[in-house]
């Protein structure tokens, strides 16, 4: 730790759990999905897990910590201009959570990932699968949200290329480790940037709470039992 | 006289032979929409035995007997409908249909094979035979979807 640095920790375990799962989980929708008819009922599984965990991040964004909360990291224009002033000027970043444009791709990516997923139900493969929710629309229909499945994750893959090229760049040229951050939740910052937020923990019960909430609302989608 | 007359059968013969093969120069887009069709007959047929062995619907030997001797026809028609002729057309066929016809064949000769095993298992009323023989069937799909139709 350098002079004038100091340590914060700013990421729970909630978010922690939902961002390494995700990238796990995301891999393996990858190779699912690519691999031909032989794996799709697992990408199907492994698909309803994916929805369970955007879902529970979303309602994770209004209840849960300081810096998971939407409140916390969706910034004015002004502010990304800011940020990317820091940025292209190599100045550490006085960001406790998510920078400005950090925050602003944590929702395109939970949108894009919600879009991937919602189409994901009505998809058909042309064979014997289909999404579950397959028999509420027409064969039509069903073949172009399976389009726009196919595509939306073509953005995915740029969008989380993107990510990790910012992530490199932040370790690369201006010594911020995020990756470790997001293992361990603590982030070494300068010590003015630290002072003004006191982050607020959620309780990690409160997550199991709504994580079993958005587990069984999509169980409940997958089955539809009524 | 006998071999003018020889001659003339020939000659009739082949006149005959090359209109009628004109006649059967089935134009290339007429070809794509009938091999689609056979596709989606397959699936209709397909469609309920599928759901019968996930458990989605109760088993029904006759249906299952009737659905599977279609598929085992079914199985042999498209084939032909992958003529040099079509390579142009729009549809779903990867390039691969006409650059690697070998594998392509195979892929074929696999659902035929697989669709007679179904077919006999059905007709025998051998459930445990069609379970066994569906996994093929569907492998068989599958496989040549994968590798041979663009998504």
């Amino acid at each position: 730790m350098g002079a004038g640095e100091t340590q914060v920790k700013v990421w729970d375990v909630p978010v922690r759990l939902f961002h390494w799962l995700l990238v796990l989980l995301f891999a393996f929708m990858f190779f699912s999905g690519k691999s031909g008819s032989e794996w799709i009922e697992w990408h199907m599984r492994a698909g309803y897990a994916v929805l369970a965990l955007v879902l529970f991040r979303i309602l994770w964004g209004f209840a849960g910590s300081t810096h998971a909360r939407f409140t916390s990291f969706l910034a004015a224009p002004s502010a990304c201009i800011e940020c990317m002033k820091h940025l292209l000027a190599r100045k550490p970043s006085p960001y406790p959570g998510h920078n400005p444009l950090g925050g602003w791709m944590v929702l395109v990516l939970l949108l894009a990932l919600l879009v991937q997923t919602g189409t994901g139900l009505f998809a058909n493969d042309d064979l014997l699968s289909n999404g579950p929710l397959y028999d509420l629309i027409s064969k039509a229909t069903s073949d172009q949200l399976t389009m726009i499945h196919i595509w939306n994750f073509n953005l995915l893959l740029l969008l989380a290329g993107a990510h990790l090229i910012a992530v490199l760049y932040h370790a690369a040229f201006m010594k911020e480790n995020l990756i470790g951050a997001m293992f361990t939740g603590v982030k070494r910052l300068p010590a003015d940037a630290a002072g003004g937020v006191v982050a607020r923990f959620a309780s990690p019960w409160l997550a199991l709470v709504l994580l079993a909430v958005t587990a069984l609302a999509v169980y409940l989608i997958v089955k539809r039992p009524f | 006289m006998r071999t003018k007359l020889l001659a003339a059968a020939v000659a009739v013969a082949a006149l005959g032979g090359a209109s009628l093969e004109a006649l059967a120069q089935t134009k290339p887009d007429v070809m794509v929409a009938q091999r689609q069709a056979v596709m989606k007959l397959q699936g209709k047929y397909l469609g309920p035995i599928g759901a019968m062995m996930k458990g989605a619907a109760p088993y029904n030997a006759d249906v299952v007997a009737l659905n599977a001797t279609f598929l085992e026809n079914l199985a042999r028609m498209p084939w032909d409908g992958f003529d040099p002729s079509t390579k142009g057309e729009k549809s779903k066929a990867k390039p691969e249909v006409f650059t690697d016809t070998a594998k392509f064949k195979a892929a074929a000769d696999t659902l035929e094979a697989e669709t007679a095993k179904l077919g006999a298992a059905a007709r025998a009323k051998n459930e445990a035979g069609v379970r066994a023989a569906f996994g093929g069937v569907a492998k068989a799909c599958g496989s040549c979807h994968d590798g041979f139709r663009e998504k």
